[in-house]
């Protein structure tokens, strides 16, 4: 079956290159039957990518340990489940599976506007058949996942534990899912360019690919924060590490090119600022992986390193020649189709948060490759971590919260002073109400009243977005409240779906200004000891080491912490933490010990209990303790956030493009072909 | 690479198969010696080496809050991107945090100050040691240019958007020159302007 893997890897090879070819000549010399081809390889490719998909999974449940890869990244004793972080766990089995979702994308892109967008989609189908190229042909050079050894061992070597953990199962596909979504709006970006069909049009067909996108690396993002948090034991869920920072690049650049692209629908301005957007998207998104991969930089994530980083940064190089040459050769024919009246305007409101967005993009790429740049400047290493990240961001971040607020406010073309007035009392009272409040409670960090306080400006906005609109309904329709609401969402997703996110993006930002409350100490206690420990909010834990055990479990064997924990004397539970050393199939320790942290979680803090060691070989034990407030908040503003998301690219007619918008496609020529 | 692939795996091959030899164990060697040293002294762990490095008894002087600060400043340099603090009470298979961690205390117990603690670690490590760029010098460039790129950006949007609405403006006198035509469809140019934002209204 690894065969057949391999020889579907060699055909998607050729196919590709066959469906660059095509798709080009077809669309330039508008030969119907050449661009059918061309459509029609990206559907094959799909299939031969299944198929080869198929056989890594196949050798990977069979163990089959002939193949290097399956040997590398699995063992016999690995649990079925994380027989699929194994398929992405190393770098060849990645590029597999980054293949077959750019195939996968590329396949539904074209299913869903077959018949549409005929200027376009031959250019479509060969720019995505550039990004299969690319992959197929790292792996088949360079990387190939059906690499066989010449011998064949009796078992694996396993899976690294920290990937043994159910965050990792999900958060990396979804990642995956996010840098590759982008491919297809950056292909429909570069089939417009070149076919001239520059109108609002083409953005119609990638509105949805992008909020998809942008969900995927927002759902990738904060699950890999949480995985960080349950698994690597630092108490801390961000770290500005440079694979971190990667992913959130291009999230940053989607979401100005979110906000931005409504301008253009609504008032056909700022074309070239939205195409730039999409293919700087695409170049971050691959930017990430040559991070990963390279090592040019020093990172956490080094267990996915390898040579392929120089392909990356090859690919890269001739993708931002290919995506920005021809929006420079297309420039001319990208000016705005209407003027801006006024900046106290939504137009400017916009403007200045893709500004802001920008701002903080370019920080965290300065921040990331600073290193690199004083080395080959000055000769001298330096390093760049949170403490950088942090003093740089936090006011760019405080800046975007505000314009987050205002945004929503003020009106399209012109706001007059009765606008803004009328729509500032409330939101302006509630962030008023809300510094004096916690100024008044002795909250001593000045950043974090501030970040509270626009908090509660941007949720005023949104609740008073809601309450009016409902309330408009309920006067108009004479429908009852619930009704009203549950219709005025439904019937402008994209609007009030948005409102949702920025319900999110708060709740995000109260956890982050939390972090400037967190304690932390170790403690060495024997069994029986106690420890107090006084939390942000003044309540005592009473913490109790109940001993320590030791027992096999799976395919490792487990030493386990508890302790009991009582909050201001009423008992809360008792918290296990875990030293895991993990074992082969024939029961000898594989890996170093990994460490499972204990969680006591709740809206207002987590106690964070990590068994940092036994004293001497006995049941004294060292334990680093955390208190954590508002972290429970990232997970749920990460749920509220991707809630919104899903409002706002929901199916349907009201989740479509705008009247303006439709408008705008007509002089094109799309206007039969929108509706989608 | 392909070579030292391999060859690792040849070694892998090698252990796994003098491991069967040797034995066709249904428990873990670790399990094993659970079971025989049951009877051990009370407190002792059965295993000790899989609960990780053998750690010592933490003190109060460990966690004191000027400890934290100096190591919470400075980079623990076994290749994990962490601060000492961090990475001394979290990566328990590192040695480098804890070995830094004592040149911490030593320092402290010579009579340095905090500033004077950061200062030996930079000479002996030079500048990669802290985990923020120390800001004199070239490293100003870090902590500027974000902020140079936001002025920079400011002031593109307010000119580019000065210069829309100026032409906007100059678009509307223009127009206004010829007060009277009518234009394309029988409608002013006010007209049309007022029919469009209507559109405007309605949509939003």
């Amino acid at each position: 079956m690894t065969d057949i893997g391999n020889i579907a890897l060699w055909i998607t090879l050729l196919l590709s290159a066959w469906t660059v070819v095509v798709g080009f000549v077809g669309g330039r010399t508008r030969r119907p039957e050449l661009a059918r081809s061309a459509e029609r390889s990206i559907f094959v490719m799909w299939g031969l990518l299944v198929i080869a998909s198929v056989a890594l999974m196949r050798a990977l449940l069979t163990h089959d340990f002939n193949v290097e890869y399956v040997a590398a990244y699995s063992s016999r004793n690995l649990p079925v489940f994380y027989t699929w972080s194994a398929f992405y766990a190393g770098q060849k089995g990645s590029l597999l599976l980054w293949a077959l979702v750019v195939s996968t994308f590329g396949s539904v892109a074209l299913l869903v506007n077959r018949g549409k967008y005929r200027d376009l989609t031959p250019y479509v189908a060969a720019t995505l058949a550039i990004v299969v190229l690319f992959f197929t042909a790292t792996m088949v050079f360079a990387s190939n996942p059906f690499e066989r050894l010449a011998f064949t061992p009796p078992d694996g070597r396993g899976l690294n534990p920290q990937l043994q953990n159910p965050g990792m199962v999900f958060h990396p596909p979804m990642l995956y899912l996010g840098y590759t979504s982008i491919s297809v709006p950056f292909s429909f970006a570069v089939a417009a360019l070149i076919s001239g069909r520059l109108d609002t049009g083409w953005l119609h067909a990638i509105r949805r690919w992008t909020l998809a996108s942008w969900l995927f690396l927002s759902c990738g993002i904060v699950l890999g924060m949480w995985w960080a948090y349950v698994e690597l034991g630092w108490g801390g869920y961000w770290a500005w590490d440079p694979v971190e920072n990667a992913s959130f690049l291009p999230w940053l650049t989607m979401t100005a090119f979110l906000h931005s692209v409504m301008i253009q629908e609504k008032r056909g301005m700022l074309k070239k600022w939205n195409i730039g957007l999409v293919v700087g998207s695409f170049l971050l998104s691959v930017f990430g992986t040559f991070l990963t991969r390279s090592g040019v930089i020093s990172s956490v994530h080094s267990f996915a390193q390898s040579n392929v980083g120089w392909f990356f940064l090859v690919f890269l190089v001739l993708a931002a020649v290919l995506g920005f040459g021809l929006l420079a050769w297309r420039w001319p024919m990208l000016q705005a189709e209407a003027k801006l009246e006024s900046m106290v305007s939504r137009e400017g409101a916009f403007l200045f948060n893709n500004l802001i967005l920008l701002v903080i993009a370019f920080s965290v790429f300065w921040g990331t490759l600073f290193p690199v740049i004083s080395e080959a400047v000055r000769g001298t290493k330096v390093t760049v971590g949170p403490p950088f990240f942090n003093q740089v961001n936090v006011p760019l971040g405080l800046m975007l919260l505000v314009l987050t607020g205002i945004g929503p406010l003020i009106a399209w073309r012109k706001a007059s002073p009765e606008n803004l007035k009328r729509q500032f009392l409330w939101p302006t009272t509630a962030m008023l109400v809300t510094a004096v409040s916690l100024a008044a409670v002795r909250m001593t960090n000045a950043w974090s009243i501030v970040a509270y306080a626009l908090g509660a400006f941007v949720v005023g906005t949104v609740v008073q977005e809601f309450v009016r609109g409902t309330l408009a309904r309920h006067h108009l329709h004479g429908e009852i409240y619930p009704l009203a609401f549950v219709r005025l969402v439904g019937r402008n997703r994209r609007r009030y779906g948005g409102y949702v996110v920025h319900l999110g993006i708060v709740m995000l930002f109260a956890a982050f200004a939390g972090l400037a409350f967190k304690s932390e100490r170790e403690v060495t206690l024997k069994p029986g000891q106690s420890v107090d420990v006084k939390d942000p909010y003044g309540d005592t834990f009473h913490i109790t080491h109940q001993g320590v055990s030791q027992y096999e479990q799976l395919n490792r064997f487990v030493t386990a912490a508890s302790v009991d924990v009582l909050r201001n004397g009423k008992y809360v539970g008792t918290m296990k933490s875990e030293k895991r050393q993990h074992l082969d199939s024939l029961g000898r320790p594989t890996f170093e010990p990994s460490t499972e942290v204990a969680i006591w979680s709740t809206a207002r803090e987590d106690l964070y209990i990590v068994f940092a060691g036994a004293v001497k070989g006995t049941e004294e034990a060292v334990y680093k303790i955390v208190i954590n407030p508002l972290v429970w908040w990232v997970w749920y503003g990460g749920l509220v956030l991707a809630l919104g998301g899903i409002i706002t690219m929901w199916p349907g007619a009201q989740g479509g493009p705008t009247a303006a918008s439709r408008r705008r496609a007509e002089p094109a020529g799309y206007v039969a072909q929108v509706g989608v | 690479m392909w070579r030292k692939s391999a060859s690792s795996l040849l070694a892998l091959a090698l252990a796994v198969a003098g491991g069967l030899a040797a034995q066709a164990p249904r428990d873990s060697a670790l399990s094993q010696a659970v079971r025989e040293r049951t009877g051990n002294s009370l407190g002792r762990l059965a295993v000790p080496e899989a609960a990780g490095r053998s750690t010592a008894a933490v003190t109060a002087r460990d966690d004191a809050a000027l400890v934290q600060a100096i190591e919470h400043q400075i980079r623990c340099t076994c290749g994990c991107n962490l601060d000492v603090f961090t990475c001394r009470t979290t990566d328990f298979t590192c040695t480098t945090s804890p070995a830094m961690h004592q040149l911490v205390l030593a320092r402290l117990d010579s009579g340095m100050s905090e500033a004077q603690v950061l200062a030996s670690f930079q000479k002996q490590y030079g500048e990669m040691i802290f985990m923020a760029p120390p800001k004199r010098g070239f490293n100003w460039m870090a902590y500027v240019m974000p902020y140079v790129g936001l002025a920079v950006g400011l002031g593109l949007v307010t000119a580019l958007a000065r210069r829309l609405i100026h032409a906007r403006a100059a678009g509307a006198a223009a127009s206004e020159a010829p007060a009277g035509t009518a234009a394309a469809g029988g409608a002013s140019p006010e007209e049309l302007e007022k029919l469009k934002r209507e559109l405007e209204r309605f949509e939003a």
